[in-house]
């Protein structure tokens, strides 16, 4: 009877190359997928948009993944409390760390292979398997 | 069953090696109380697994031990000489029995009456307070808790003192602490006093729990009232899986969330917290846990952080499923002998999917390029685009190569550390003194290599004791310390490992092999005579010199030191002896670093491409025909006034051969085990790396083939095995 | 106020309930033996507190607001002898 919601994505990343690989993951799953280049970008997509998971890479211009996500979750916003991945090249203890400190829900070293994302994303929303 | 039975007998190996460890050094020092300690855990774990494989018998052979063991360590005593033996005996039958399981994959049969007997040594060894007096609480415990014991790993009894109250302690705030905390029942001494009668004063409770925690830790955690409580040790039963399950990966997010609770920045805390509380009901949805779901929601209303924690810890608490994923530990690798498996460290797994990623993204953007070229992209910059594409794959494809061979390569310890036991039983078993030392055992190398060497190793050990070390008496009428010493050492040089072993014996006697070497006639004896001293020594390698075949005990079969040799050279290595009379002898194993990377020249025969190790490689010449000397079936020639035997590549594989230019021969000058070689070739090619695949099936014994790899074009390159082509 | 006796019939448990209250506590259940005790409001209380209600086997109101008074304090009470009054909204009777 009910109708299965369907999850809205926000990928955050400056390389469009990862981006249109993530895409193409999780629109094959049945997401809707919107994407930001920067920080700055993504700041403004949550407060116009709503999203049931943020995916954030850490290294970007302008501003950079956990700037963005002190930000979001530092501010009384309604998306403050959105769950989010974040990724990286760098896996050291200090980064995960300081993505959680910023409240980042779980990391993962990217690149992440396809059904490893939609896996994650599935879990991280709650999609019943 | 069957899928834990592998994992099983990988761990408990490895429990073995470490209580065996423990037990040896407690043997040296029998007051350390990290070693009892640590002997300790090794056999409860070990207990433990066999709780799992639901291997009753072995569970309670280690149960006695462990009781024993106990005892040991509450007393701090130190333990008795006799003790270690009955446990390194009851190690021994639990190899014993874990043999048995990896040949028939099933649980060994008849292994009760086994268990019974070692139950009977430890119980009427010399210990007491094997275990702690159990009463009737534990029954109360059980009763009171029905389903509940299955999950537990320990049971506790707090009676606190009287005064406890006055003192300022609040004893259910101790419990509460405890993590893991399954029930609690509390109980007045005497329920039928009348209520007036009570003195809300003084303590007069009795707190017994049931904890899923293992009973030292809440030892430790509740130390400050030692003296107060009893903890009891619940032995781990086998669990049914139930229906929902948890999977690694879920169990990974669950558990950054209770990080994520407990961060204490200021800032923003709400919003983690939601966030936490919103994925850990999420996750749970997911693995179709709906009513663990639930709960976390109603903890999240509480807006209390730490009722959120604990309602995710329970979630935890039901059993992972244990569907691998790709952070498996263990890799099965194919290797010419049966299908082995690898225990591997998850970093370098790791690395390599992380390669294989960057792998997927240089391939999208290589799809990407050719849409580009397709609508109408430049040359231009479709080269420029294919060069930054090609230098990428370049350092991938060489970094996921080194990837791969580091997943081959392990410690030397893995296997040093198998060799004091044994040690020690031979030197008495000739009642000689030794103190054996281990050095570089961090040392890395192939796989192949680090398994491979354990026999060879072996039997040289044993050989250094035998014959090698003197007896005392000897020793000391040369001075020396009554107690001999052998070095097991690893190192790296350059692309080798080399393993030695070194004593401080009598060196070998010169004489004697030259009279054995003789009396097999081995040698003529004119050129006996002829021999430098080393070549001499040489000789204990060569077929036929070893005497009685020696049966160890561990292979069953017979290991001489040619046998050594053979072994070493199959794994692409070399052993030398080298001897000082009275002083000692050093047996040396040079071995290549991996079995699997070979440099080689390309060289062709007969329309074939073959590839020579550059290692053996000295030289490429033109030598005019008329300078090569037929002798009997075979050919030679003067090179740099030294005589060269010359084969024909073709000739010697059987193929016919196509010969270019009648007046000259193309030769690649070699060297292998000292000796000098020719071959020749019809054409020569370039320098290649190559991954090497042994040769296995129908190949395997074709003479003078190390292995094959494929070229770029296609073809097969078959790599020669230069020593055999001139044996 | 941690302890409060509201009427002949109640007294209320509430906050975090120190060991001082025990001796509270043990005089209003002298005078009331059978007063409900509502602990719903009760986060923590120390183990003097508990042993009271424990011996006088009281009828408890609750759940209790602290999640370690009701994961694990309230069932052994009840296992002791104590009884639960449900709740007033629902018709089950809570089982731990």
């Amino acid at each position: 009877m009910t109708l299965a919601k369907t999850r809205r994505v926000l990928i955050v990343d400056d390389a469009a190359l990862v981006r249109a690989y993530y895409r193409q993951a999780l629109e094959q799953a049945g997401y809707h997928v919107d994407e930001a280049l920067n920080g700055l970008e993504a700041l403004e997509k949550v407060l116009l948009h709503s999203f049931d998971l943020l995916i954030v890479d850490v290294n970007m211009p302008q501003m950079d993944g956990i700037t963005f996500l002190r930000a979001l979750r530092n501010k009384e916003l309604p998306m403050s409390a959105v769950p989010t991945l974040v990724t990286s090249t760098e896996a050291g203890p200090q980064d995960i760390s300081s993505a959680r400190a910023a409240g980042a829900n779980y990391y993962v070293i990217k690149p992440l292979k396809q059904d490893a994302l939609t896996e994650l994303a599935d879990m991280l929303c709650g999609v019943v398997a | 069953m069957n899928e834990f039975v592998e994992q099983f007998l990988l761990e408990a190996r490895e429990l073995i090696e470490q209580a065996t460890g423990d037990l040896l050094a407690l043997e040296q020092r029998a007051n350390d109380p990290d070693k009892i300690d640590s002997a300790f855990r090794a056999f409860h774990t070990l207990k433990g697994a066999a709780g799992i494989v639901e291997f009753e018998p072995m569970a309670r052979a280690l149960h006695a031990v462990e009781g024993v063991l106990s005892g040991f360590r509450s007393k701090a005593r130190p333990i008795s000489p006799a003790i270690i033996d009955e446990c390194l005996a009851c190690l021994d039958q639990v190899t014993r029995w874990l043999d048995d399981m990896a040949a028939t994959g099933e649980l060994p049969s008849g292994a009760d009456p086994v268990a019974d007997a070692i139950v009977q040594r430890f119980s009427t060894s010399d210990s007491d307070a094997s275990t702690l007096p159990v009463g009737d609480w534990l029954e109360r415990l059980s009763a009171g808790n029905p389903g509940r014991f299955s999950e537990a790993r320990s049971a506790l009894r707090y009676v606190p003192h009287a005064d406890a109250f006055f003192r300022g302690e609040d004893p259910l705030a101790l419990i509460e602490g405890l993590r893991g905390l399954i029930s609690i029942d509390l109980t007045l001494p005497d329920p039928a006093q009348p209520f007036d009668a009570v003195n809300p004063f003084t303590c007069a409770v009795e707190i017994i729990a049931l904890i899923n925690e293992d009973a030292e830790t809440v030892k430790r955690l509740l130390s400050e009232v030692s003296d107060q409580i009893e903890v009891h040790a619940i032995d781990a039963k086998p669990q049914a899986v139930s229906d929902l399950v948890l999977s690694p990966l879920a169990r990974s997010v669950l558990e950054a969330q209770i990080l994520l609770l407990r961060e204490p920045g200021p800032n923003g805390r709400a919003a983690r917290a939601a966030s936490a509380g919103l994925v850990s009901i999420n996750v749970l949805h997911h693995a179709g846990l709906a009513s663990a779901a639930n709960s976390i929601a109603g903890a999240l209303n509480d807006a209390d952080a730490t009722s959120v924690i604990t309602a995710i810890e329970r979630a935890l608490q039901r059993k992972t499923d244990n569907v691998s994923s790709e952070r498996s530990e263990t890799a099965r690798t194919a290797s010419p002998a049966a299908a082995r498996v690898l225990r591997v460290d998850t970093a370098r797994i790791d690395t390599l999917v992380n390669l294989t990623g960057e792998l997927t993204v240089v391939k999208n953007a290589l799809g990407h390029l050719a849409k580009q070229a397709q609508d109408g992209l430049d040359a231009k910059g479709v080269t420029a685009s294919l060069r930054n594409l090609q230098t990428q794959l370049d350092r991938l494809v060489g970094e996921i190569q080194g990837a791969i061979l580091r997943i081959r390569v392990l410690p030397m310890r893995q296997m040093f550390q198998r060799f004091p036991r044994p040690v020690r039983e031979i030197s008495a078993s000739v009642s000689k003194s030794i103190q054996f030392v281990i050095e570089g055992d961090d040392t890395e190398a192939d796989t192949a290599i680090v398994e491979s060497l354990f026999e060879p190793l072996l039997h040289v050990l044993r050989n250094a004791i035998d014959h090698g070390i003197e007896d005392s008496a000897q020793r000391m009428a040369s001075g020396k310390p009554s107690t001999a010493t052998i070095v097991l050492r690893a190192f790296r040089e350059l692309d080798n490992v080399i393993v030695e072993v070194e004593d401080d014996g009598g060196g070998v006697d010169v004489d004697r092999v030259r009279e054995v070497a003789a009396a097999r006639g081995l040698v003529a004896a004119d050129t006996l005579a002829g021999m430098t001293e080393a070549d001499v020594i040489d000789l204990i390698f060569a077929s036929g010199f070893s005497t009685a075949r020696e049966v160890t005990d561990l292979s069953g079969r017979g290991v001489g030191m040619d046998a050594v040799r053979t072994a070493v050279g199959r794994l692409g290595g070399r052993v030398s002896i080298a001897s000082r009379p009275k002083i000692g002898t050093v047996i040396r194993l040079t071995l290549p670093f991996t079995v699997m990377m070979t440099h080689v020249m390309t060289v062709e025969a007969a329309g074939q491409v073959f590839g020579l190790p550059l290692d053996v490689i000295v030289e490429t010449a033109m030598i005019p025909r008329n300078l090569i000397v037929p002798i009997g079936a075979a050919a030679a020639f003067t090179w740099r006034d030294r005589t060269v035997p010359l084969v024909s590549l073709a000739a010697s594989l059987g193929l016919s051969s196509y010969i270019a230019d009648v007046g000259q021969a193309r030769v690649v000058v070699t060297s292998t085990g000292g000796q000098l070689g020719a071959i020749e070739v019809e054409r020569l090619g370039g320098r290649m790396d190559v991954m090497l695949k042994p040769m296995d099936g129908l190949l395997g014994g074709m003479k003078g083939v190390a292995g094959t790899t494929l070229l770029g074009d296609g073809r097969v390159l078959i790599v020669l095995d230069v020593q055999e082509l001139f044996n | 106020m941690t302890v409060k006796l509201i009427d002949n019939d109640s007294i209320e448990l509430v906050g975090s309930c120190p060991s001082e209250d025990a001796e509270a506590l043990f005089q209003y259940l002298l005078q009331s033996r059978n007063a409900t005790v509502d602990w719903s409001g009760c986060k923590r209380a120390h183990t003097a507190v508990i042993q009271v209600l424990l011996a006088f086997r009281c009828q408890l109101k609750g759940p209790p607001a602290g999640s370690f008074l009701e994961l694990h304090i309230e069932p052994a009470l009840r296992r002791a002898g104590a009884q639960i009054r449900p709740f007033p909204a629902g018709p089950e009777v809570r089982n731990s």
